[in-house]
């Protein structure tokens, strides 16, 4: 180790001492909520500039461990927002209840910081770390009304079979190191050129079938893929809502930069005996998500149910690469950053009807809000759309990339292209019931105003102008994911 | 610097919406009025664009082209040709006319009306405009939008069913397009070395299509995507379904819009992209296309002589006149064609006034149904005089404009076959047995105990309901008697059609 190390993984550097300055000043003021939100949000901005500064440099560190290219610079800039826009939400949200803010912001950013190290790491023993870095708070926030049963009983299935699913990708990437006798990802003695041998021999030893398939079932609970997916749906309906919010995007968008170093990376070689699971993965997540996410009255468990069908979109991106479509790589990343700012926004607005505590998730919470809050009611029908996939917003970029992403690998996947096609189509159904609710219904008895907080509206500001803005200039994100698509491995 | 003129008029209602949505929604009089000043805003160009179309030239004019996302090739395009002109301003023309017969009626939430009234406009021209297929899709899909919280919102008992079946249908249908847009435009990046230049530019895809580079495989799969998207749109038989429901619930104007626009998205999708790009396909398919449209044709009028609502009446009678439509395209002749072009025309008009006319009946007895009506002759002596000139018109009266597109059609298909002609005459009459029936029913007779009730309520036309139709029935009488004012403007689309279309043939 030595300094240019040091350098290389600043950005993680100044996340893990952002939390810790958080911590410090919740010692220094106890129970304040602005002055923990205020060095929360400084210090994830000065992992902004750090990550910033860094863009368009090329490095690794720790010996090939971690490595910075243009794909890390583009997950970590998003988790970075992930973290910021959470933070914003959040604050309404616990005061009314009495839950600290300072112990939120400092494990949420510890996650962060592991889903940051996730993006770069180029060593299956740093990826596996680093994955736990990343979920482990994650646990803590899904159960952090304590008081709360259905948050505690969330978290600990979420807790149970996150655990039980990090075992499991552990078996297999033990399984992988003992066929190739190496943890690096890529370079000339790492595991996809053990793998590119041995696919050039011809013959794939039992064992590392075995890792694979494990492997695949690992990454699958985490990214919530269906037949793995039963955990999702509690863990997110009793969370915090915006807990929900976080666990939404930003252990999906983990899981996903997990699949990229791993199956991309390290795995790359092996694509062709893969490409067939991640088909029928895809289609069976999109398709089980999108029906079950129809009978929903929950906001919350139905838009769980969603996120669970967009999983099955990404999914169709990851199958286009190893159809031997680079673009894949893009579309999933575009997607990424589309749908954190959607569904964002969309939880965000949830969160904002269910600031007086008591004020359940409950579809029929919506009646009549494009008349109560216009405002909100707006906001949450461009969410809305943008999640069905309607132009020109960003869901319908993401959406229109994985499919020529699908198309130009062709074959199977032209199909699998007819089915998301079908199911976004279906999906219309249960995003346009809440506009129903909004502005088809009259509102039931007298709420008063949710009335948010300036550091909430302006959060709200920014999911709804990204929404927007990545809709009209696609080419404003996909010029970065298009250079983060070639990465190591 | 040539002024975009198309993009003036396409985004003229656009500014409106933003003028609208920056207004109090207190002052409901004054946002009426600026929306009402907007569309006429764009009525006023396009009637500009009309008079300086320039006849001689084949292909499209006043084209603009913008990159928009380079690394697909992606352009903000957008030209008119003779047949996107006349449904320009068949679409400005009937915006205003839906705006002003909403003052009256819409009442509640009148600046969200308002703006989904504008932003449904600039999808409309945007659809008939479009010269790239990605812009195309987009503005396919914002027009759905604003109708959805039309019905929604501003309809009837039963709007919410109404309008998600509305959407689901159309959403099915025009993702599928978006798949086949998306494989097209990958084919053309194919066929010239893995470049996306030009790959969603219409004009260079129909060349391409021309020379024949589009497998027959491929053809099938993509035009049924397409046809599918805009069969559902226009609508025709068995995808019809949607069309009643939504046309019930959905109030007067945005009745008005469907009828005289949104179907023909549909009719025009087929005859500028789905035949020129696929004619092979568009060949293989026009057999059970043009039996389709023949059940339609008849379908439509059967099940209209029975419908006890005057507005599903209307709905089930424009399955049968866009049956004509269909037919027309796809029997591949001249006539034919531009007997389906005037056809979408005078169905715009004429079946926009008849949903006007019911509105205005509607406003005052808060019913639709024939069975209650009767007698009106005696009280609403104007009304039943102009409610008669347009049940005329859609009964194809010689000397209307209703009778020209079906004689026109029915001349074209002779040559294809009798059999089918002499069914879309047969039709003709049954059109003038239900129509006709139909207003014996609610304007003759001796006043019904209903609308007794009523008393002074059923006062007679207003000036404004008057302004809404005269415009309507000048058209309906000036197209009835010199169609020749809308056929030249079709001659040289409709040999670019068949020029397309008949690449198959010969090769």
């Amino acid at each position: 180790m030595n300094w240019s190390d040091i350098g290389t993984i600043s950005p993680v550097v100044i996340a893990v001492l952002a939390a810790a300055a958080v911590l410090v000043v919740d010692m220094a003021a106890p129970g304040r909520r602005g002055p923990a939100t205020a060095t929360a949000l400084v210090g994830l901005g000065a992992v902004a500039i750090a990550i910033l500064i860094q863009a368009g440099h090329a490095g690794s560190a720790f010996g090939g461990a971690y490595s910075l290219d243009n794909l890390t610079v583009f997950l970590d800039m998003l988790f970075v927002a992930i973290a910021a826009l959470t933070l914003m939400f959040a604050a309404d949200y616990l005061e009314p209840r009495g839950l600290p803010i300072a112990e939120f912001a400092a494990v949420l950013i510890f996650a962060v910081t592991g889903a940051m190290l996730v993006a770069g790491s180029t060593d299956l023993v740093l990826l596996f770390v680093a994955l736990e870095l990343m979920v482990l708070p994650g646990y803590m926030l899904a159960g952090f009304a304590r008081n709360d049963p259905y948050s505690t009983e969330g978290a600990i299935k979420y807790f149970l079979l996150g655990s039980f699913s990090s075992a499991i990708l552990l078996f297999g990437l033990a399984y992988v190191w003992g066929m190739t006798g190496t943890t690096r990802v890529d370079g000339p003695d790492g595991v996809a050129a053990a793998l590119a041998h041995v696919v050039a021999t011809g013959k794939i030893a039992p064992g590392l079938a075995m890792g694979l398939a494990f492997m695949t079932a690992g990454v699958a609970f985490k990214m919530a893929a269906v037949p793995f997916h039963y955990w999702t749906p509690d863990a997110y309906q009793g969370s915090p809502t915006p807990v929900t919010a976080y666990l939404s995007v930003g252990p999906k968008v983990g899981a996903f930069a997990i699949a990229l170093r791993l199956f991309v990376g390290a795995l790359g070689p092996l694509k062709a005996d893969w490409l067939p699971v991640v088909i029928v993965l895809a289609a069976l997540t999109m398709t089980l998500g999108n029906l079950v996410a129809i009978t929903q009255d929950n906001v919350k468990r139905m838009l769980a149910y969603s996120s669970i069908a967009h999983t099955g979109y990404i999914l169709v991106g990851l199958a286009a690469y190893a159809g031997g479509q680079q673009s894949g790589l893009s579309a999933i990343l575009f997607y990424g950053a589309a749908y954190t700012f959607m569904n964002m926004g969309a939880f965000a607005i949830v969160t904002a009807l269910q600031r007086r505590p008591g004020v359940s998730s409950q579809i029929s919470t919506f009646a009549g809000l494009g008349r109560r809050e216009p405002w909100l009611g707006a906001l949450m029908f461009l969410f809305l759309l943008s999640l069905t996939g309607i132009p020109p917003l960003a869901g319908f970029w993401a959406k229109a990339y994985v499919i020529v992403a699908a198309i130009q690998a062709g074959g199977w996947l032209t199909v699998l292209a007819v089915l998301a096609m079908i199911n976004a189509a279906a999906a219309a159904f249960y995003y346009l019931r809440v506009v129903v609710y909004m502005y088809m219904r009259e509102p039931g008895e007298e709420t008063a105003p949710s009335s948010p907080g300036m550091l909430f509206r302006a959060g709200l500001a920014i999911t709804g102008v990204g929404t927007l803005i990545f809709g009209l200039f696609p080419a404003l994100v996909t010029a970065a994911a298009d250079a983060a698509n070639v990465f190591h491995g | 610097m040539n002024l975009p003129i198309l993009s003036l008029i396409a985004f003229t209602p656009l500014v409106g919406a933003l003028a609208v949505a920056a207004l109090p929604s207190r002052y409901p009089d004054l946002i009426r009025r600026t929306a009402l000043g907007f569309s006429l805003l764009a009525w006023v160009m396009s009637l500009l664009l009309l008079a300086a179309y320039a006849f001689g030239p084949t292909g499209f004019q006043f084209i603009e082209a913008h990159n928009w996302i380079p690394s697909f090739g992606i352009r903000y395009k957008v030209g008119i040709d003779g047949l996107s002109i006349l449904m320009l301003v068949l679409t400005t023309t009937l915006s205003w006319i839906s705006i002003l017969a909403s003052f009256g009626p819409i009442k509640d939430r009148v600046k969200g009306y308002m703006i989904s009234f504008l932003v449904l406009e600039v999808g409309m021209i945007g659809v008939f405009i479009a010269l790239d297929l990605f812009l195309f899709y987009i503005f396919w899909e914002i027009v759905l939008v604003p109708m959805y919280l039309i019905i929604g919102i501003w309809g009837g008992a039963n709007r919410v069913y109404a309008t998600m079946k509305f959407v689901l249908y159309t959403l099915v249908g025009s993702l599928l397009m978006l798949v086949a847009i998306l494989a097209t435009a990958f084919a053309y990046q194919v066929g010239h070395g893995g470049s996306w230049v030009g790959a969603f530019d219409f004009q260079l895809l129909q060349q391409f299509a021309a020379s024949g580079q589009f497998g027959d495989a491929f053809q099938n799969l993509a035009f049924l995507a397409l046809f599918l998207a805009f069969a559902i749109k226009v609508p025709m038989f068995p995808f019809h379904t949607w069309l009643p429901d939504a046309h019930t619930e959905a109030p007067t104007a945005g009745s008005v819009i469907l009828a005289g626009v949104l179907l023909k998205l549909g009719a025009y999708g087929l005859i500028r992209f789905a035949v020129p790009l696929y004619p092979h396909a568009a060949h293989t398919f026009a057999g059970p296309i043009i039996v389709l449209s023949v059940i339609a044709i008849v379908y439509g009028a059967i099940v209209s002589i029975v419908q006890p609502d005057l507005k599903r009446l209307i709905a089930y009678s424009s399955v049968s006149h866009m049956g004509f439509v269909t037919l027309g395209i796809f029997v591949f002749s001249a006539t034919a064609l531009q007997g389906a072009v005037l056809q979408m025309i005078n169905h715009g008009l004429i079946t926009g006034g008849l949903f006007l006319l019911v509105g205005i009946i509607y406003e005052r007895t808060h019913d639709r149904t024939i069975a209650k009506m009767g007698g009106l002759a005696a009280v609403m002596p104007v009304y039943t005089t102009v409610f008669g000139f347009f049940i005329l018109a859609s009964a194809g009266l010689p000397g209307l404009s209703g009778f020209v597109g079906e004689f026109l059609v029915f001349v074209g298909s002779f040559g294809i076959s009798p059999v089918i002609a002499v069914a879309t005459i047969i039709v003709m009459v049954l059109a003038a047995t239900y129509l006709l029936w139909m207003f014996q029913r609610v304007a003759f007779g001796t006043l019904s105990d209903f609308l007794k009730g009523l008393g002074g309520h059923l006062t007679d036309m207003t000036g404004t309901e008057a302004v809404t139709l005269l415009p309507l029935g000048f058209l309906i009488v000036v197209l009835g008697l010199f169609p020749s004012l809308v056929l030249d403007f079709l001659r040289a689309p409709a040999q670019a059609f068949l020029a397309a279309a008949g690449v198959a043939v010969g090769g």
